[in-house]
Order: C-alpha cells, then structure tokens, then sequence
C-alpha cells in the first residue's frame, strides 16, 4: 500500500514512543504531536497545479495561492465568507482629506522567520518590489500609486500616496505581501529584486515556515511557533502541498488518505463521487468566482444589441448548471456575484431559441443575412470551457451561425484576449477574486479605463463609465453600491456577455480536518486556523 | 498479381489488410452506419455518463452524446491524419534520399545532414515542439508529424539509392543515354518500392500512435471534435466509473494500429524473401 | 584521440540505427551502416549539443523565471530512472521468451508470443497506462496511484532514488521506490520488450539457420550446447544493438507515461510547459532529450565495439 508521510507519522509516533528518551536528541523528526492537549498535526494537500515559485510578488493567482497565504502575511487579511478584512501586519489606517494619502499604523512585534522585526522599511521595500516587477498583484497597483510613493514615516507608520483618490486601495491592502527587505537585498544578484533568491527562499512574517521545497514536488512548511498573532489550543504543526497534476488521482489519494484536502473546484461528478466514498468531508460555501461568456462588443456582428440579445438566449442555462454540472452552481444573471454587494436584483436570461431567433430576424433585417463564421476560444485543459463551447457551437449550428471553436493554453488565450485585435469573439472564463470590491468584476471587465487589458469586452458605454469612475472615488458604500447597481443592470440589458453561473466551492477534505476558514480569496488553502484530530 | 495472393494466403497479413479496409469503409460511411450521426456536435445533457446497452452500444459521454458514434467520425481524423502526415513525409522523405543518394557530394551530404539533425531527437518529442508552437489543431498535428516523419523515409531511400546506383542495370542505363532524371525515376525508385511500401504500412501505425498522444496531452483538434486521443484524455476524469468512455477509443486505436502492423509485417514476408518466416 | 576515433567511427551509425530500426532488413543496416561510417554527420550537431550543455544555459523560462537547464537536470534523473527500470524489466523478459520463441518456432508458445508482440507495438501507452491505473491502484489497491515516493525520498545524492536509497540504507524508501516505480516502468516496457521479442527471435533464427550450426549439429553436438555456444552471445549482440533505439523509445514513450502516473521527470515537466504555453522550456526539454539520446548512443556503440569484433574494419 502507499505508505505516506501521513501514515508514516503515525508510525513514527508510535515507534517515538517505544524509543527512550535518550535517544530522541539524535532523531532529526520534529516533536509533533507528542504535544499534549490534541494539539498539533500535519496536513496534506494535493494541488491542481505546480508550485515552480516562492515568490509572492511574481504570481497572483488561485493555484499558487498557498504559498503567499501561509508563509506570508498582508497589511490586512481576508477571512471568511462573506469574506470581511481584519486587522493584521498593520492595526489600523486613516486617509487624508484629500483621499490621496493612506497612512498606516503597524504592529511592533512582527518578526520574520530569521527575528528581524518588521518595520516600515520593509512594507516600503515590498510594494516597490511590486511595482518594479509589474507581475503578479503588483499590476493592481501600478495603476494607483507611483514608485516613490511609499514612504516610512515612522519606524512603525508607512504612508502610501496615491495618484488620484481611489475607494478600491483598501480591499487590495491584504495584496500587500510583506518581505523582509534586509534578508530579500543581502540575495540581490544584478540587481534583480531577490527574484533568484524568492523563487525558492521564504523571507516572510507568516504562519508557517519553509523547511522543504522542490518545484516539481511542492512544499513542507513548519508552523512559526513565535508568529505574531499566535496560536490557539488547535494548530497544525506542519503543512504540505503537493502538486497532483491529475484530477483522478487526487480524488484516488483523498479517498485513501494520502491527502488531506484538495482544491475546492472540483466537477460535480467528482463531488459526488467524494461525498458517496463515505470517508471525506465536503464542505460547502457559495464563493465568488463568476462563469461567464466574455463577448468582444466592439466587432461586428457583436458590436449589435439585437445580435448579443440573440447569443444570450442561445446558451442552454439550466441544462448546463442542473445536467452537466449538476446543480452544484448557483445561476448567476450578471457578471457580479450575486453574493456580493452591488450586485442588482435581476432574473437571468433564458434559454429560448425561439427568441434568439426573432432577435437574430430583427439583426438580419438591419444588417442583411450574411453573417460570419463566430470564433470561441477555450482553455486547453479545462474541459468545462469546452463543454460550454460546444454547447454554444450547437446552438448557434441551429440558428444557422458557424462556430469554430480555438483552443490554446491559458497564457495564450490571456494574452490574444488583452487586444481587440486578437481577441475572439467569445471566450467562457470564470473572473475570480482578487479583491473583494464589485470594480474586480464589473469594473474591470466593462470600465473603459481598464481597456484594453482587462475590460476584455470592448464595452464603452458613456452612462456605466461615469457610475463605474464615480464609484472608483467615494468612499460611502451605500451610494458606491447603488452605482454598481446601476451599471451592472444596464450592461446586462445591453447583453454584453454570457453570464452563466457563480461557482460554489466543494472544499473536500479527510473527515479528521477541522475549522477550515473559507474565503473567496483564499480558496480554503489558509491554514493558520485550522487542525487535524487525532 | 502475385503478391496479393500471397498477401492474402498470409492469415495475419490478411487479417491487417481486412482491418485497415473496415477502417477506411467505417470512416467513409460514418454518416449512414453510426446510430446517431448527430452526436458529434449534438449533445443530450440529460443522458450524460449511461453506461453501455442496446441504444448506446458503447455508453455515452459527458455530454450525453453516442460514444460509438463519435468513435466512428473519429476514424476519419485519425485516417486523415496519418495519410495525410506520412503521403507528405514520403513526398519529402523520398525525393531528398533519391537525390541525396544518387549525386552524393556536397549537396547530398547537407540534405542528409539536415534529416541527422532531425533524427536527433525522439519524433515524438519534437512533434510535441513542433506542435505546442503552431497551436492545437488537426492541421498542425499533421504539419508537426510531417515535418518530424520525412528523414525516416530520406535515410531509407538514400541508403537503397547509394547501394542501387553501382549495380550494372543503372550503368547500362546511363551508357544507353538515360538522363539522370529518368534513371532515378524508373530504374532506381522502382527498386526501393518495397522498401518504401513496408516502411509506409509500418509507418501508419506509428504516426496513428504518436498523433493519438498529441490529442491525449491537448495538442490536437479542441473539443467537441472526436479525435480518439482527445477523447481518451476526456474520459479520464470520469475512470473508473465511466470505463467505457476510455476503453472504446483506446481499443479502437489498439484494432487500428495491429492491422497496419499486421499488413506491414505481412508484406515485408513478402517483399523481403530473406526474411520470409523468419519474421519478426 | 580515442574521442575523435569514437566520434568519427561509432556516432555515426546512430542515425542509421534509428532509421534501420525493426523494420529494416539487415541489409538495409549494412548499407546504412557502411555509408555512414564514411562521414561525420553527427559530428558538428554533436558538438553543438555539447556547447550547448557546457554554457549550461537553455534560458530561463517564460512561466515561472526558473533556469529551464536547472529544472530540466532537477528532474532529469526522475526519468532516467524510470527508463532503465524500464529497459531492464524489457531485456529481462524481451530476451528469454524471444529465444524460447525461436527455438519452439511454431509452436502454440510461439504463436502466443508473436500475437503477444503485435499486440504490445499497438497499443497506445498512455491508454494502457490508465487502463492499469485504473485495475491495480484505484480497483485493486496494490499499487500507488502516482508520483515516485511517497514521502521526500531518500537524502539525495544522485537523485536516483534507487541509489540514493541504497547508498543510505534506506530500505523503506527503497521499497517504496520501487513500487512506485512498478506500475509506470512495466507499462513503459512493454512496447518495448515487444520489440526485443521479434528482434531476438529473428536473430536467433538466422542463427540457427546458419551454416556453422548447421554443420555443428550435423556433428552431434547437443542441441542445448549448441544454444548457449552460438545462439545466446548473437542474441546478446543484437540485443546491445538494439538498446540505444530501444532506450529512445523508452526515453520518448516516458513523456506521455509519466504524465499519466505524475511522475515527477522531464515528461511531466513538457506537458506543463505545454499547458503553460512555455515554448522556451519545451525547446530545452526537446534538446535536453536529445543530448541524452545522443549520449546513450555514443555509450552504446562503445560497448557494442568491445563484444563484437566484427564492427572494427
């Protein structure tokens, strides 16, 4: 049978047991859970994708998510769901009058993982790496602040000045990942920001310390024991992540415990499959990661409102979320999370043939009856952009419209998407979150000044702008969300996309797992809070 | 006249021969044998994943289409695809070694040079290169095999040519006022057909084989089109529930490949008389 | 002067080797191997290749800004391992029932073994990779599902986790080595030892058909004896000759295998490269396995110079 680091420290336990105390001195295995009170513990988790950097700057995105979370720690932290941001490396912040400078105050007890303790200096030292590297989250702020603009202005207050008054700055505060700067310059080569050194070094303050790492494997991390928020009676004491490539055979090492958990966007088919082994756990919360059709709206025939109207009530809905996927997801009628804030109260377009062909008679009569051959680009290797493309093609065969369907990896896609030019005319992606704010959605996907990179769709309309910068500024939640509103259901009376589903996420884990902290930011791969029972 | 009927008193050779044409006559006739020739771009979400009976054969997919039915449109990529790669390499492959074989010199040495270069490295390892540059498609998979299969075919024939053109027959030719061209055409080719013909045969069942992985690690045609490989990589994720998902293209691949083995062995028997029942 | 002396005799005869292959005649080898020994073809790609590895650098990749010749070379023993595990569960069982084959020509036994053989070069390894996955690791539960251990491995010295184990005394990973290893190598080695069948079969044949044998068993000598004497040692040769193609085969059958069982080697790494679109790292992957490829040829005619005489002219 597989004998695994799991099992394997059961048996080592045992055999500690045995072994006299003598001995114990010259054995290299940590001390865990010989701790009394059923504290302590190790979780194994299978990743859907490589863990190949450290580095907490150059990559922002959910499968790498992890190591940023646990061996690091942001101004602020995102917990839970709904998900709401605590006070964490800094207390507390105030904004000028003008709205342009946040100031921050930090704690005075933080140590990274070698003692230093964290100043200033290094929250400055870190959002100037970010911006100098443009990758990974630092493209969110390059937008909003210059290099230059950060500056200590105690040994514990950072101040941050902005270009122009920005009410989205503080949801990305938790992005803000701090690396201790002495540590980080002392591994400088060529001037090149540490980024040798961070690929495969942790120099953070976070929860967890590195102790093993290698690309194609993952990672081991330790618990900080001297972490700065301390620690309850339930702690795990080590964490792995493993990269399990095959879907298959992370739902096979769940089932038989090689693993501890596993990435909570499984298809229904393998939820199920879990849920019926008898010996997982699947926990279950509604997260805010929005499926949906992009459409390019500045290309003909997509540039037309009858035309949109006719692809959004060609998209077999229910048969998609209740057949294929199973009634896992939660339909979803614009392209905010209905979950969230701002998002208006409107029913989702239907699936009614009938109707996108009295829509297409009234485009045909405007433009005449030619119409071009459609393209949808899909995600290699995500087999539900496949699905949906194929669904769309048979459809739109039905209307009497030719698809091809172009499939490439998702660093092509992304990029053929971020040019009107390259952009096809549709692409099923879902927009996860980044940042808790409707502008991570509906700003960023129809705002004009976000084009071409992020508003991918080519929507310039005059009335949603104006909502969408006016929301970007004040800072009254109440008003900021009655824009959003606003916009939201005018992009959605235009039919400017296919919004299809929010996803739930299907946290499975061994039954043994406990007080697993879901947010939509973290993904359930936050382990601070959470323990393994004996 | 004479090989056929030893093709054919061959029983393994016939049995390939007999395979090899069911393909070709499934894949022409797709449209009217399959039970639901609309499967392939038609879906029936409510059917997903049943298992194998009488009005599914070999079960249905993930999206509640006839596994059997796209199995049979899938023959006609798989059988476009391996002609249309190895007609291109022979069409390069044969005329460089002829050329590369018959005038020798410098010109010929760099032609040989270039397919070494090739040969290099494992075909299927740079059609994945080749492949993963261009973009997944059909197209592109057939443009990566051709572009790593054609030093196989040169090497062969410069091999056979170099040995050929000493032979008194080519010299009697020349001294009889042949142009090179001719001799080349048909005196020397003519000579290297067998050679070619076994190769070819053989060749088909790799190219079949090395495409299907293309498809399986998504550098084939995107979904919904039925391409074997692709299908198998779909149906992993539903294993080992939805066995029948994998298990019908996989086998459809396995029948398929033996029968241009079979053939390919069978004609070598035939072609090569030294090796005749000494086969391997 | 023995490298040029290789270089110019021995490293050319590769690509004809892998032109050759199973489906040529021995003339065809011959002829290959006659004209070939005359120039130097692999001589300047040789060395560029040797450049190549000794700047040690193949760019970084687009993905993740890692040194694609340091990851390549991280996970190069991976594979390497996985191939001779392979190529050795290949000869092990290719080569016996190859000569049992021959000597029982005709029999049911060799029927078997020709259908058996046929059926083995059909097959597409990564189906057939799951297909066993799926009986003996998820149904029957008697082997793991994938990767190369189950914990960290052994301290690592070379990589190999089959050395490293031993050279440690590390038992339990060595056990655990291997049987993570069974699954892959055995799925990779049966094309393979299909191969070895037909080849060692064949060329036990033209053996025993010769005239030496021939003329041997006319004068009364055992048939066994004459098995051992004559048959055994050809059968080896071709067998050696075999190897450097066979390696290949197994070398570029490991991508797709390895996929399949996430094996942490050089073909798990292409097919993320693949997914991530990273062209750089493909690239190096490609000339990372043709360096190997290259190299296990060179090793192989070295070896095949010193068992048979025949091959100095």
């Amino acid at each position: 049978m597989t004998s695994t680091k799991t099992f394997g420290n059961v048996d080592r336990r045992s055999i500690l047991k045995m072994i006299p105390a003598a001995a114990l001195g010259t054995m290299a295995f940590p001390a865990m859970g010989m701790a009394a009170g059923g504290a302590g513990g190790r979780y194994v988790h299978a990743n859907n994708s490589a863990y190949d950097t450290l580095d907490p700057h150059t990559v922002n995105d959910v499968a790498r998510v992890a190591s940023r979370l646990n061996f690091y720690d942001g101004l602020y932290r995102w917990v839970d769901n709904p998900p709401k941001m605590i006070p964490w490396l800094a207390t507390s912040h105030e904004v000028s009058e003008d709205g342009l400078t946040w100031t921050f105050q930090l704690r005075d007890d933080v140590t990274f993982h070698d003692g230093t303790n964290m100043t200033a200096e290094d929250v400055v030292y870190s959002l100037e790496r970010m911006l100098e590297l443009k990758q990974g989250a630092g493209s969110l702020f390059i937008p909003m602040i210059d290099p230059g603009q950060t500056k200590a202005v105690d040994k514990y207050v950072v101040a941050f000045t902005l270009k122009e008054p920005s009410a989205i700055f503080g949801s990305l505060v938790p992005s803000i990942l701090v690396v201790n700067s002495k540590l980080v310059k002392a591994n400088e080569v060529n001037g090149d920001h540490g980024q040798a050194f961070l690929i495969d070094n942790v120099a953070g303050t976070g929860s967890f310390t590195l102790s093993r790492y290698d690309p194609a494997r993952g990672f081991v991390g330790k618990r900080y024991v001297e972490h700065f928020a301390g620690w309850g009676d339930n702690y795990l004491d080590e964490i792995e992540f493993r990269t399990v490539l095959e879907t298959n055979t992370r739902i096979q090492g769940l089932m038989s415990g090689d693993y501890n958990g596993l990435d909570g966007y499984l298809a229904p088919d393998q939820v199920e499959r879990l849920r019926s082994s008898g010996k997982v756990q699947v926990f279950e919360q509604e997260s805010m990661r929005v499926f949906h059709i992009a459409m390019h709206n500045g290309r003909a025939p997509l540039d037309d409102k009858n035309f949109r109207m006719a692809m959004v009530h060609a998209f077999d809905y229910d048969g998609y979320i209740n057949e294929i996927m199973q009634g896992t997801v939660a339909r979803n009628p614009t392209i905010l999370p209905g979950n969230l804030w701002g998002a208006p109260d409107v029913e989702g377009y239907s699936f009614d043939l009938e109707k996108a062909k009295s829509y297409l008679d009234a485009y045909k009569a405007e433009h005449g009856d030619e119409i071009r051959t459609l393209k949808i680009g899909t995600l290699a290797g995500f087999s539900e952009t496949e699905q949906v493309a194929s669904l769309m093609q048979n459809a739109l065969a039905q209307l009497g419209i030719k698809v091809d369907i172009e499939s490439a990896p998702w660093p092509v896609i992304s990029t053929m998407m971020q040019s009107p030019d390259t952009m096809p005319d549709m692409v099923p992606y879902w927009k996860s979150t980044y940042y808790v704010d409707p502008n991570n959605w509906v700003g960023e996907l129809y705002g004009s000044r976000y084009a071409p990179t992020r508003n991918i769709s080519a929507y310039h309309v005059d009335y949603v702008d104006e909502r969408l910068e006016k929301a970007l500024v004040i800072t009254d939640q109440d008003e900021r969300a009655k824009l959003y509103e606003e916009a939201t259901r005018r992009i959605y009376d235009d039919a400017a996309g296919i919004w299809i589903y929010n996803t739930k996420w299907y946290g499975p884990y061994t039954k043994n797992v406990k007080n697993v902290r879901f947010c939509p930011v973290g993904n359930g791969q936050d382990m601070r809070w959470s323990y393994v029972e004996d | 006249m004479s090989v056929l009927k030893r093709l054919l008193s061959d029983r393994a050779a016939s049995l390939g021969a007999a395979i090899i044409l069911g393909l070709v006559l499934v894949a022409i006739l797709a449209p009217w044998i399959a039970p639901y020739p609309g499967d392939v771009t038609a879906f029936h979400l409510a059917d997903r994943l049943q298992p194998p009976s009488a009005e599914h054969i070999f079960g249905t997919d993930r999206m509640g289409s006839d596994v059997f039915s796209r199995l049979l449109f899938g023959a006609r990529i798989t059988i476009s695809i391996a002609v249309i790669a190895v007609g291109v390499s022979v069409a390069i492959g044969v005329p460089i070694g002829l050329l590369a074989g018959y005038y020798g010199g410098f010109p010929g040495g760099f032609l040989m040079r270039t397919s070494d270069i090739f040969l290099a490295v494992p075909q299927i390892v740079l059609a994945i290169a080749i492949a993963q540059t261009l973009g997944p498609s059909v197209e592109n998979v057939i443009l990566a095999l051709s572009l790593t299969y054609w030093p196989f075919w040169a090497r062969l024939v410069y091999a056979e040519t170099n040995a050929l053109k000493k032979q008194t027959f080519v010299e009697a030719a020349l001294a009889l006022g042949a142009s090179d061209l001719r001799v080349m055409v048909l005196h020397i080719l003519p000579n290297t057909a067998s050679a070619i013909i076994v190769r070819t045969s053989i060749g088909m069942g790799a190219t079949i084989l090395t495409a299907a992985a293309l498809g399986f690690l998504g550098l084939g045609a995107p979904a919904p089109t039925p391409e074997w490989g692709r299908t198998i990589s779909e149906a992993r994720e539903f294993l080992p529930e939805a066995w029948w998902y994998a298990a019908a293209p996989g086998l459809a691949i396995f029948l398929v490949v033996m029968g241009f083995n079979l053939l390919g062995d069978g004609l070598r028997d035939i072609l090569d008389p030294k090796l005749r029942k000494g086969s391997r | 002067m023995f490298v040029v002396f290789f270089i110019s005799n021995v490293v050319p005869t590769d690509p004809a080797r892998i032109v050759a292959g199973e489906n040529a005649t021995e003339a065809q080898v011959v002829a290959l191997r006659t004209e070939m020994g005359l120039d130097q073809p692999l001589y300047v790609q040789f060395g560029r290749y040797i450049a190549d590895l000794a700047t040690g650098d193949l760019g970084k990749s687009l993905y993740t800004q890692r040194a694609i010749a340091d990851d390549l070379l991280h996970r190069l023993p991976a594979t390497l391992e996985l191939t001779i595990a392979a190529m050795i569960i290949s000869i092990g069982v290719g080569v016996p029932l190859g000569v049992i084959s021959a000597v029982k020509r005709n029999s049911w036994i060799d029927q078997l073994l020709r259908i058996l053989s046929v059926s083995g070069l059909a097959v597409a390894s990564f189906w057939l990779a799951m297909e066993l996955q799926m009986y003996f690791s998820t149904k029957l539960g008697w082997t793991p599902l994938n990767g190369r251990i189950g914990g960290w491995g052994p301290d690592e010295i070379t990589g190999f986790y089959v050395i490293d184990s031993l050279l440690g005394g590390d038992w339990a990973s060595l056990w655990d080595t291997l049987h993570h290893m069974l699954l892959p190598a055995v799925t990779l080695a049966l094309p393979a030892a299909a191969t070895l069948v037909r080849f060692t079969r064949a060329g036990v044949l033209e053996v025993i058909n010769s005239n030496y044998v021939l003329y041997e068993r006319a004068m009364g000598f055992p048939t066994s004896l004459i098995i051992w004497k004559y048959v055994l040692r050809n059968a080896l040769i071709s067998t050696v000759t075999q190897i450097g193609l066979i390696f290949g085969a197994l070398f570029a059958g490991a991508v797709v295998v390895e996929a399949v069982f996430d094996w942490p080697g050089l073909g798990t790494y292409a097919v993320q490269s693949i997914l991530q679109s990273d062209t750089k790292a493909i690239l190096g992957f490609s000339i990372v396995v043709g360096i190997v490829f290259i190299g296990v040829n060179l090793l192989v005619d070295i070896v095949h110079t010193f068992i048979d005489p025949r091959t100095i002219q």
